[in-house]
């Protein structure tokens, strides 16, 4: 085969696959913009003839509550999970100096419970987590999904950040421990500048993970008022005979914020994704 | 140890410490019988789960939750391979991330809302399959037949996390000495056999990462089955997180406790190991 046809085919199979991948986006796109007239005309593939922001005004006014709680638990949860979780990471970083029985133990059954706490099905604890909540008095309350949504996220950020902090020189703190700084100063002056792109790798990561998460808004919100955005879209469910543009309309805002942030930091999440997996050289 | 040293990792090990007491109380619950009909529980040992694993729901659900998964690390690892080859054998890399980006980005939307597209798209007269007659191919059932509904939750799947394979195996590619790559290039292999014969077999940790992902990620899928087939009681897309919130819904707190504590173990069997192969690599070279 010539080289320039099998480029061509190259490029033709990745083409292939990505028209397949962007179908959805695509209908949530075009959708959102068709006017309620045309919608019981058109199918969902096809755009609309003229540009109607209709869906999205009859959409907002009861998606805009939803969208600012979760803009309040969103970004509180994130900041605070991965900060405390580069703190604890640097921990992590500390434990491998010692080559000691007791420390590779502890930091082996640490590194367990993080990673059973960033990968476990969190909908298991729903009980245990609700009756916390419940009796804590912090049900329906922004404090109570934020407290609920950092059990899970710290485990999370510190995970990460022990990928991130992994690959920092050692002499560099090696250096600053001679000079009898204190590893809490080491972390603030040294190491979480040091490894500010992996923080907000992290950072991130987080905010898309809770911002999409869906279960725990779900069983600690009960009142309409408390709705997160990742929740209230389910009203627009529909089924047969109702009209779609609104559920797309809806789609779109809950999908904005995320969407932006993978378009313009997604090199970001990329590597948070690939510090989710265990790393690789120099993420 | 010093103090400020040990403060570091209060908060991570406090919240880690909640989330062990919360599986531990899961359990606790799990070996007692408590429910709606029975407020005051009292400890019934293993009686919850023989009754719970006994109901035709409770292994409908959980073979749903391991056919997905296993469909998902089969389908998704396959097609990651051949993704990452796809990508890896690109000259530029401008196009390269801008792909890779194109088969991540169904993970920065929620499950949620990926689940209210997809039940637009699976629309039997307005959505995929409008273009499928258009061009003269027969109509797909999707949702609308019990025989083809949880193929259809796998497609969505498959189409939001593929995307991860493709990423480790990827990356695991890359991590390949370019040198040898090119010798083999020299003695005039393709890239077929370039892939199969060597990138391939030198990725074993790009396939331990994407298969425990993988599984973890569909095991606890909760918001797309729950989206797809609108609540939680359809039998024929009912995984185990669901049925488990249907326990709870309908206040059989113990039943659930004991779903809960299955899912859990199966989880925590692959995760350890996983955490614990990691650890010994990246924490501690």
């Amino acid at each position: 085969m010539r080289p320039v046809i099998k480029a061509s085919l190259h490029y033709l199979a990745l083409a292939v696959v990505s028209v397949l991948w962007l179908i959805p986006v695509y209908a949530m796109v075009i959708n959102g913009f068709k006017s309620d007239l045309e919608v019981s005309s058109t199918p969902v593939l096809v755009p609309p003839t003229q540009f109607s922001i209709g869906a999205y005004v009859s959409v907002f006014g009861s998606l805009a509550k939803p969208l600012l709680n979760s803009l309040i638990i969103v970004i509180p949860t994130s900041f605070i999970a991965a900060f405390l979780g580069a703190m604890g990471a640097y921990f992590f970083y500390t434990l491998s100096y010692s080559y000691s029985r007791f420390s590779s133990t502890l930091s082996d059954v640490l590194f367990s419970l993080i990673a059973l706490a960033t990968f476990i099905p969190y909908q298991a604890t729903l009980i245990p987590l609700t009756r916390l909540i419940v009796d804590m008095g912090l049900l329906d309350t922004y404090a109570g999904i934020i407290f609920a949504m950092l059990i899970f996220y710290i485990p999370t950020g510190a995970l990460l950040m022990s990928m991130f902090i992994s690959v920092l020189p050692r002499s560099l703190v090696e250096a600053a421990k001679i000079d009898g700084t204190g590893d809490l100063k080491i972390f603030l002056k040294i190491v979480f500048p040091l490894s500010m792109p992996g923080f907000i790798s992290t950072l991130i990561f987080i905010i898309i993970q809770s911002w999409n998460n869906f279960f725990i808004p779900l069983v600690l919100v009960t009142t309409p008022e408390m709705k997160l955005i990742s929740v209230a879209v389910e009203a627009y469910t529909g089924g047969y005979g109702t009209l779609y543009n609104d559920t797309f309309a809806a789609a779109m805002l809950a999908s904005i914020i995320p969407l932006a942030i993978f378009i313009f930091l997604g090199r970001y999440f990329i590597r948070g994704l690939i510090a989710l997996g265990g790393g690789g050289k120099g993420v | 140890m010093k103090k400020g040293t040990v403060i570091l990792v209060v908060p991570t090990a406090l919240f880690s410490i909640i989330l062990l007491y919360l599986v531990l109380w899961n359990a606790g619950v799990s070996f007692m019988n408590w429910s709606l009909l029975n407020p005051t529980p009292s400890l019934v040992g293993l009686e919850t789960f023989v009754s719970v694993v006994r109901q035709f729901q409770f292994s409908n659900s959980l073979v749903h939750s391991l056919e997905l998964s296993v469909s998902l690390v089969a389908i998704g690892n396959i097609l990651g391979i051949l993704l990452a080859s796809l990508l890896y054998f690109l000259k530029s890399n401008g196009a390269r991330s801008i792909f890779m980006s194109i088969m991540i980005y169904p993970l920065a939307i929620s499950m949620a809302v990926n689940g209210l597209i997809w039940l637009w798209l699976y629309n039997i007269n307005i959505g995929i399959d409008w273009v499928l007659t258009k061009i003269g191919l027969p109509q797909f059932p999707w949702l609308s037949s019990t025989s083809t509904m949880f193929p259809s939750l796998i497609v969505v799947s498959v189409w939001a996390y593929t995307g991860i394979a493709a990423l480790f195996y990827l990356a695991g590619f890359m991590n390949i000495d370019k040198a040898v790559v090119e010798a083999a290039r020299l003695d005039g292999a393709g890239a077929f056999k370039i892939t199969y014969k060597l990138l391939v077999p030198n990725s074993f940790n790009s396939f331990v990462i994407s298969t425990a992902l993988l599984f973890l990620f569909s095991f606890r899928i909760f918001s797309l089955p729950f989206i797809l087939s609108g609540g939680t009681t359809n039998i024929f897309l009912q995984t185990s997180v669901l049925y488990m919130y249907y326990l709870f819904t309908v206040e059989f707190f113990s039943d659930a406790t004991a779903v809960a504590t299955i899912i859990t173990v199966i989880a925590t069997i692959v995760i350890i190991p996983y955490a614990l192969i990691m650890i010994r690599r990246w924490i501690r070279r």
